[in-house]
């Protein structure tokens, strides 16, 4: 256990300062843990159970016949990887596209005093406004005169454009958080715009990247409208191979929670990984607790 | 400086994300702002022509449009803004040291990795008035003795839907509040020791100052999306018992699927006017301070 | 600036790449002569979803006329299925051929989107083998003079019951409309005697779906679909209230979908429940012999309900002879009986209806013995979006006594002919 102490704390003080931890930190991150987590456990206890066992007389919170057999028959059967390998290659490659573009639109935005510049961020936000369901028939029209329609880049085109308006706004907000004193300072050093850019901001704003490309690749990786409608079993992503589970005759709880278990766990560990260059920024160190 | 050779600079960083948005999403926006003015039911093609105003008029008239907006209101608020606090207090804990602080990061992100597909079947099943592990819970701690029909009841519905939308959107918010904790400057926190801050005091005059544009961000876009989302509520409730948890957004699912696009486009114009009710001061806000 | 250069760069790489892979599959479509058929299906499980590409594998195989099919699996979706179909089509796209809900074809039809069969079936030998009366529902259904959709299979409701809790009960199997509400009342039992309710009457689907098991009610007191507001289709509907008011069904009856009625009947939390053929194999593997149908007995009239599934050609199908070949082979071929025997749904040709398979089923033959009286529901161009969204809210309105059962069914009566 790692903590911070002050140099000016006394041992009373100590004493106080843990009790008030337990109250202020672990109980609150308990308590939501258990929030957040318990539909996950749930789902996996569900994945696990025989279906008899699902509609007892009693809830049981493990199994009392414990099966893994919904797992097994994920891939051998239902070969649940090649729609988590489409998933995958169209939320990185719509995450790459949209935080480059993002990133450009959301510094002019935030930096330049321009003609415009109002009304295009209103334009992006109001972008969002809009339900998808009313847009489907143009689009689906829009894919097919591209000869998108049944590619994956079908689904990379759509999801870059509807996560395009958060990201510039998300980006933008963590951009004037940030003092423009810094670039203007490399930039009397005789940098130019684009190289204070780079060697400044940019290591700044990792964390708010991290932040907005797991925004974006989250909304491709779970989008379902337009997976349905652009793609065919070629390239089936996810959210279509487990819609497929529920039919007329009812949920086929044991596939769709294993798929659902399987789908989650690579993106938890992808973001392991991802988590440390989030709280790894250059200004990093702000005093904990 | 030289000002004029700024002055095409902005407008080539924004363009690739404007070309995006214009090729793909201006022609069908625009046409379906048009078919609000249009009686455009595709059920009934030969009767499809421009009608005015009379969509406007037909949808204010619609008891069922009103108290869908008041069940979105409901549903806004109390979903963001739970969503909110307990996703900012998320961030505050994460962002301290503690053991395995790396595993609780990732595991907390679950609801937000969760397939929509899923999200709403799951909590569908853990609600279930005959089998629910929630009833089930509840009977063991106490607080109730029958089990309680949780989605089949109105006073109970929409509180259980946004329940589920809070536990969703939880995430979003401690992940994109942990990446604008990075930026405050430690200085700022070192000189209030000094001075002798409590913690409060800190997270207010320092903490959330600090946070404002990204704290202004992230709730406005929140409050879009949620007020524009459609999939938790359909794979719960589909809107009902008795249309005890159709909000707006739903109304014009409907509406749409059911292929009156005219009305479920008038429907979506109320819908940004009132967003826009939201947007507007955030924006006066925001733009006064550059 | 270099290394933001380089990374654009790939960035485009990959896009083009991916486009570029989309044109060069569509070159090989086009180029590859002879007949290829799209055809888009749901499948209710994964078993059922095997099955189809069986049946494809062995239509290409036998059709002797290099026809090749290629089945797509699209999510039902809880009906939506009909919806995203619709999208593509009139959006330009979409399959040749596509599995089928009656209910789609006014949409459809109203936009000049299906192909009419009628020339196929003039010349089609398999035609006497389906009864008329089949395509006679198939052509009303789509408002116009000609047949645009193929009959595939039917699914009939009767009613399942536990005979072991009619003989605790001390009950016979109802005979007439007024038993069988007397054997809800009668079902419904405190069997541990705790002063609460362990099994009731009967299993009420108040979500959507629930529309079909309805109308038996409102024919049981001689009202009819035709006329939601006679005073005998508005008793119908007050004795649907009556049985949720007195606790004869769950309390989760207004948000009970297909999955819980069949569940709570599988766990013997309701001792009847009204479905079709479609759900048999699971009832016995659960119960075993202690699971058995009646048809929904006669009051002042008889009705119930008759699902359908068809196939259908879209106008834009470009190989109009090799799609009907396909469909001919689902509606009378080998796809007959290879689906319905896997199903258990009610084959539509006669000569598979005839099997021993079909012949010997208890459950069959509730499905059967209900052919005279069963109906279809009414198909207008409003009763999708009237089955999904003004059915289960009016009706959870009325089982909440907002509305009266005469109110209720006013707002059905005017928003399904309107």
């Amino acid at each position: 256990m790692k903590t911070h102490t002050h140099p000016s704390m006394t041992r009373a003080n100590k004493a106080r300062r843990k009790l008030l931890r337990i109250i202020t930190f672990f109980i609150p991150l308990l308590v939501l843990l258990i929030f957040l987590l318990f539909p996950f456990y749930w789902t996996f206890v569900t994945s696990v159970k025989p279906t008899a066992e699902l509609y007892g007389e009693t809830v049981t919170y493990w199994p009392k016949n414990f099966t893994g057999v919904s797992y097994v028959k994920l891939f051998k059967e239902f070969t649940f990887f090649k729609p988590m390998f489409n998933s995958f290659v169209v939320a990185s490659s719509t995450t790459l596209i949209t935080l480059l573009v993002a990133l450009m639109a959301a510094y002019a935005f935030s930096r330049f005093e321009f003609k415009g510049k109002r009304g295009f961020m209103i334009m992006f936000l109001t972008n969002n406004m809009f339900p998808t369901v009313l847009l489907l028939i143009p689009l689906y029209t829009i894919m097919r005169k591209l000869g998108l329609l049944y590619t994956p880049g079908s689904l990379i085109l759509s999801y870059t454009t509807f996560t395009i308006p958060f990201s510039v706004w998300l980006l933008n907000g963590y951009i004037n958080d940030l003092p423009s004193s810094l670039e203007e300072a490399a930039m009397v050093d005789g940098a130019n715009r684009t190289q204070a850019f780079i060697k400044i901001i940019l290591p700044i704003l990792v964390p708010c990247l991290i932040a907005t490309g797991v925004y974006i690749f989250m909304q491709s990786w779970n989008e379902y409208t337009f997976a349905v409608m652009f793609t065919n079993e070629k390239n089936r992503t996810i959210p279509v191979a487990l819609k497929n589970l529920i039919g007329q005759l009812g949920v086929q709880w044991d596939l769709l929670t294993a798929g659902g278990i399987v789908t989650i766990i690579p993106v938890c560990i992808m973001f392991f990984f991802a988590q440390k260059r989030l709280v790894e920024g250059l200004t990093a160190g702000a005093v904990k607790g | 400086m030289n000002t004029r050779k700024f002055a095409i600079y902005p407008y080539l960083l924004i363009a690739p994300a404007l070309i995006f948005v214009i090729l793909v999403v201006f022609v069908p926006v625009f046409n379906a702002l048009l078919m609000s003015f249009q009686n455009y039911d595709l059920r009934r093609p030969s009767a499809i022509g421009f009608s005015g105003l009379k969509n406007y008029g037909s949808v204010l008239a619609d008891p069922i449009f009103w108290s869908s907006i008041a069940r979105t209101l409901l549903w806004v608020l109390f979903g963001v803004g739970f969503q909110f606090i307990l996703g900012f207090a998320l961030a505050l804990i994460l962002n301290q040291h503690f053991l395995m602080r790396g595993f609780v990061r990732s595991v907390s992100l679950i609801p937000w990795v969760t397939p929509g597909v899923l999200i709403g079947l799951m909590w569908r099943w853990i609600y279930d008035g005959n089998y629910g592990v929630l009833n089930d819970l509840l009977i063991k701690l106490g607080v109730c003795d029958e089990f309680i029909p949780f989605l089949a009841q109105k006073s109970t519905s929409l509180p259980a839907v946004i329940v589920t939308i809070i536990w969703q959107g939880i995430p979003f918010f401690s992940i994109m509040l942990l990446a604008g904790l990075q930026g405050i400057p430690s200085a700022l926190y070192e000189a209030a020791d000094i001075d002798g801050a409590k913690k409060y005091q800190k997270l207010f005059f320092i903490t959330i100052p600090s946070l404002r544009n990204t704290i202004f961000v992230t709730t406005l876009l929140r409050i879009i999306w949620v007020a524009n989302s459609v999939d938790v509520i359909f794979s719960m409730t589909e809107g009902g018992p008795a249309y005890a948890t159709q909000t707006l957004s739903v109304y014009i699912f409907n509406k749409a699927n059911s292929m009156n696009l005219g009305y479920a486009s008038t429907m979506s114009v109320f819908l940004m006017i009132l967003l826009s009710f939201v947007a507007v001061p955030y924006l006066r806000s925001m733009f006064k301070k550059h | 600036m270099k290394k933001l250069t380089i990374v654009l760069l790939l960035v485009f790489l990959v896009i083009s790449m991916t486009f570029a892979q989309g044109a060069k599959e569509d070159a090989v479509k086009a180029g590859s002569v002879g007949a290829t058929i799209t055809h888009w299906y749901w499948a209710d499980n994964s078993k059922y979803s095997a099955l189809m590409q069986e049946m494809v594998k062995d239509f290409n195989e036998t059709n002797g006329k290099g026809i090749t099919v290629v089945a797509e699996e699209y999510p039902w979706d809880g009906g939506k299925y009909s919806e995203n179909l619709f999208t593509a089509v009139m959006g330009g796209g979409g399959p040749d051929t596509a599995s089928w809900k009656l209910t789609a074809t006014p949409l459809f039809t109203a936009n000049n989107l299906l192909a009419n069969l009628d020339p196929f079936l003039k010349d089609w030998d398999g035609k006497a083998g389906i009864d008329q009366n089949l395509f006679d529902i198939m052509k009303e259904a789509g408002k116009t003079d000609n047949i645009h959709v193929m009959p595939w299979n039917t699914q009939i409701l009767y009613v399942y019951y536990r005979p072991s809790m009619f003989k605790a009960a001390g009950i016979d199997v109802p005979k007439t409309y007024e038993d069988f509400l007397a054997a809800i009342k009668a079902l419904t039992r405190d069997t541990d005697g705790d002063g609460k309710t362990d099994v009731y009457g009967f299993g009420m689907r108040g979500a959507k779906g629930g529309q079909e098991p309805w109308g038996s009610f409102i024919y049981g007191r001689g009202g009819s679909l035709a006329d939601l507001t006679t005073k005998e289709s508005v008793a119908g509907m007050q004795d649907f209230i009556n049985i949720f008011e007195n606790g004869y069904v769950p309390p989760t009856a207004p948000s009970d979908g297909f999955s819980e009625i069949i569940a709570n009947f599988k766990s013997g939390k309701t001792a009847m429940t009204i479905h079709h053929t479609g759900s048999a194999i699971g009832m016995v593997e659960t119960f075993g012999d202690d699971v058995s149908a009646f048809p929904f007995p006669a009051g002042k009239g008889q009705w119930t309900s008759m699902g359908d599934t068809e196939n259908v050609m879209f106008e834009s199908c470009k190989n109009k002879d090799a799609a009907f070949e396909w469909l001919a082979y689902l509606a009378a071929g080998k796809g007959q009986s290879t689906w319905n025997e896997a199903t258990m749904n009610v084959p539509v040709s006669k000569a598979v209806q005839d099997q021993p398979i079909f012949q010997n089923n208890r459950f069959m033959k509730a499905s059967m013995s209900s052919v005279s009286y069963a109906g279809i529901f009414p198909i207008l161009d409003t009763t999708t979006e009237w089955i999904s969204v003004t059915w289960p809210n009016t009706i959870a309105r009325a089982l909440f006594g907002e509305i009266t059962a005469q109110q209720a069914m006013d707002i059905l009566q005017k928003d399904l002919y309107r």
